[in-house]
């Protein structure tokens, strides 16, 4: 009696694990491309990588290369030998912290305007993430080189192409620092604020994916909250901070996530220039690869902590299924 | 007076309803004189006054280098000259286009940014299709592995990528293939032998030397599409799957009951549903690939294929020892890269609308 009631509740779990199977070949099939080129290309590029950390690497004539173990003195060379990777670092990671927030709180600000009806929608849309699709890689490049600044400012007949001097005159019209100097919020927000309005071309031309990913949350939260919100006679300030943000949380999570990966891996990123630079340096490979090593393994720390601290606070709306 | 509206009825279907109207006067009072008027009005102008400035900050630099491009040495000179040339010139377009081999790398990268642009936007449509709609052991595994592949920065794989493409060869496979049979499988292991032996004893480790190498072609960049690791395919694969998790599960059962399977689901009914996704990563990769520099010069680093990387600098004929030297070199590079995103900008023009629904359709709103 026992024995049959096991076979059957068998027999029946295994019918619809027939179908189940099915789909997870279905989908394996599926995601194959990636799974075959992760296995057998980017997984040894990743061991590789962080072999030759360890060694020191000669070409061979023949063909092919040597490899000698020299165990951390890469990392040593990097940490205590090089002059200005420390350096670099340590000013990175700064930048990396002051700039995510100014970023992520600046394309909050713009999804917002752009999310009501205004005259030239899309038109704004369309410029604020042209810079997404044109000044990344080489053309960010060709701008960096432009750093004749000072020099143009000087001969005041053209500016360099970059953006950088015409904030940078705006902000000395105004000198921020002094019209907030007498308000009591303290010195070193006003130089914080100060700081992001000097690099507002930066923030900019980097938060154009960040706008459309708030866009595309505002847009999913459901009108009918807004109207009651009203109804209730609540103020679009207080809408703002009470629906609006909360909604958004999840959103703020993912846009600073995104923002840290964005900036730490990007070429105008300052340790990354660092480690190009020493990359094309003789016997300079492995110890560019200690050094990335490094600076990866910092800036998955300060996602996994910011990532922590976050999803703390974040507000996930309940969806009825 | 009567307020009471007042029904007559004209025809059979049809009655006429006569009230009297507030005066136009107390009507325009109603609806401008208020306070919410007024702030909504505020609001407004603030919002598009701050969104002219933020387009501004995004467009001068344009500006400012489409301006220079058509300046010529003596402009950087005169102190007058901001904005408007006063000796316009077309010396530097003419310049980059002959003597910058601008036709030839315009046609390299346009074969390169194609073939790739196509192979990573299908490749990220299957795996995102995949890792969204289908529950199978080692899913999230596959997407964590998609996300390491986003999180890693080139720089630190920057010598080894570099090094599997110069010496390829996969469990030395090209060693079998060259006739070696299993003495290629059996160097292979001694080699890794060999390699581990290294670490402890500190004798140098030689590779062997079955190889091939594939840099100096397409081959690495159309391997690294198909498997979906070239440039932010991590980014696209997600944006894929985010979604593809947004499509609704009842079209493909619909389908299946229909007696369509899998794969011919995915083909007709799945690919024509995310057309306008598939152009927003098309674009992406397209022009991502088109100003990239890193994997280019990595892997073609010679002049054998010209590539748009490879344009940018001074043409010999507008050397110059002027006094606007170094402004007018600067702004040659800034030509440069002005014709190199040109294709771009004409490319974008036409797709910035797609762009910016699929983008929201993506709804990584989880």
């Amino acid at each position: 009696m026992n024995n049959e009631k096991m076979k059957k509740s068998s027999s029946k779990k295994s019918r619809p694990a027939s179908l189940d199977k099915r789909k997870a070949r279905a989908g394996w099939i599926f995601v194959a491309p990636f799974v075959i080129g992760f296995l057998l290309i980017y997984l040894p590029i990743i061991v590789d990588s962080i072999v030759y950390s360890f060694n020191e690497i000669d070409p061979v004539r023949t063909g092919g290369y040597t490899l000698t173990f020299v165990g951390f003195s890469n990392y040593q060379k990097a940490l205590f030998e090089n002059a200005d990777y420390v350096k670099t670092l340590v000013a990175g990671i700064q930048q990396l912290l002051l700039e995510v927030p100014s970023i992520v709180i600046f394309s909050l600000f713009i999804a917002v305007l752009l999310n009501d009806k205004i005259a030239g929608r899309a038109a704004f849309r369309a410029i604020l993430f042209v810079p997404v699709i044109l000044s990344t890689g080489l053309i960010g490049s060709i701008d960096a080189q432009n750093n004749l600044g000072e020099f143009m400012d000087a001969s005041e007949s053209i500016d360099t192409g970059t953006g950088q001097s015409t904030a940078a005159a705006l902000s000395e019209a105004i000198n921020l620092e002094a019209l907030f100097a007498n308000m009591k919020v303290g010195t070193e927000l006003v130089e914080y604020v100060a700081h992001a309005v000097d690099s507002i071309s930066t923030i900019v031309n980097r938060s154009g994916v960040q706008i459309l990913i708030f866009l595309a949350g505002l847009q999913s939260i459901s009108p009918a909250i807004y109207e009651s919100c009203r109804m209730d006679g609540a103020t679009a300030w207080e809408t703002f901070w009470k629906i609006t943000f909360p909604m958004i949380s999840p959103m703020i999570l993912v846009n600073a996530i995104y923002t840290i990966i964005d900036s730490f891996t990007s070429e105008s990123n300052a340790v990354m220039r660092l480690i190009d630079s020493v990359y094309s340096q003789p016997d300079g490979n492995v110890l560019s690869s200690a050094m990335a090593w490094m600076y990866f393994l910092i800036v998955i720390l300060i996602l996994a902590a910011v990532a922590g601290i976050m999803s703390a606070f974040v507000f996930y709306q309940r969806k009825d299924t | 007076m009567n307020t009471q509206p007042t029904i007559k009825k004209e025809t059979k279907n049809k009655i006429r309803v006569e009230f009297d109207r507030t005066p136009l006067k107390e009507r325009l009072k109603a609806k401008f004189l208020n306070l919410p008027f007024y702030t909504n009005i505020v609001w407004y102008v603030f919002r598009f006054i701050i969104l002219l400035g933020v387009s501004y900050i995004v467009l001068y630099p344009f500006f400012t280098k489409i301006a220079a491009s058509f300046m010529s040495p003596d402009d950087f000179i005169d102190v007058t000259v901001r904005l408007i040339p006063k000796y316009p010139s077309f010396d530097q377009y003419k310049a980059i286009f002959l003597e910058n081999k601008y036709m030839a790398a315009f046609f390299n990268t346009l074969t390169l940014s194609l073939i790739s642009a196509i192979l990573q936007t299908f490749v990220a449509c299957l795996v995102g299709y995949g890792l969204a709609k289908f529950k199978f052991k080692g899913n999230s595994l596959v997407m964590g592995a998609v996300i390491l592949t986003m999180v890693v920065p080139h720089g630190t794989v920057y010598l080894s990528m570099f090094m599997k493409f110069r010496y390829f060869d996969i469990f030395d496979f090209f060693g079998i293939f060259k006739g070696l049979g299993y003495a290629g499988l059996y160097d292979g292991i001694v080699d890794i032998g060999k390699w581990i032996g290294s670490l402890f004893s500190g004798v140098p480790y030689t590779n062997v030397t079955n190889s091939i190498q594939l840099t100096q072609t397409f081959w690495p960049m159309i391997l690294l599409s198909i498997t979906g690791l070239a440039f932010k395919n991590g980014l696209y694969i997600f944006m894929m799957r985010q979604f593809f998790r947004g499509v609704p599960d009842e079209l493909e059962e619909s389908a299946y009951i229909d007696g369509s399977d899998t794969f011919r689901t995915f083909l007709q009914i799945i690919i024509p549903l995310s057309v306008p996704m598939m152009i927003t990563i098309f674009l992406f990769s397209f022009s991502w690939q088109w100003t990239d520099e890193f994997y280019t010069n990595m892997f073609i680093s010679t002049n054998k294929i010209v590539l748009m990387p490879k344009i940018v600098g001074i043409p010999k004929s507008l050397e110059t020892t002027y006094a606007g030297q170094e402004l007018y070199y600067s702004a040659i590079n800034n030509t440069c890269g002005l014709m190199i995103i040109l294709p771009l900008v004409v490319l974008y023009l036409f797709c910035q609308r797609y762009l910016v629904q699929g983008i929201e359709r993506s709804g990584i709103v989880g």
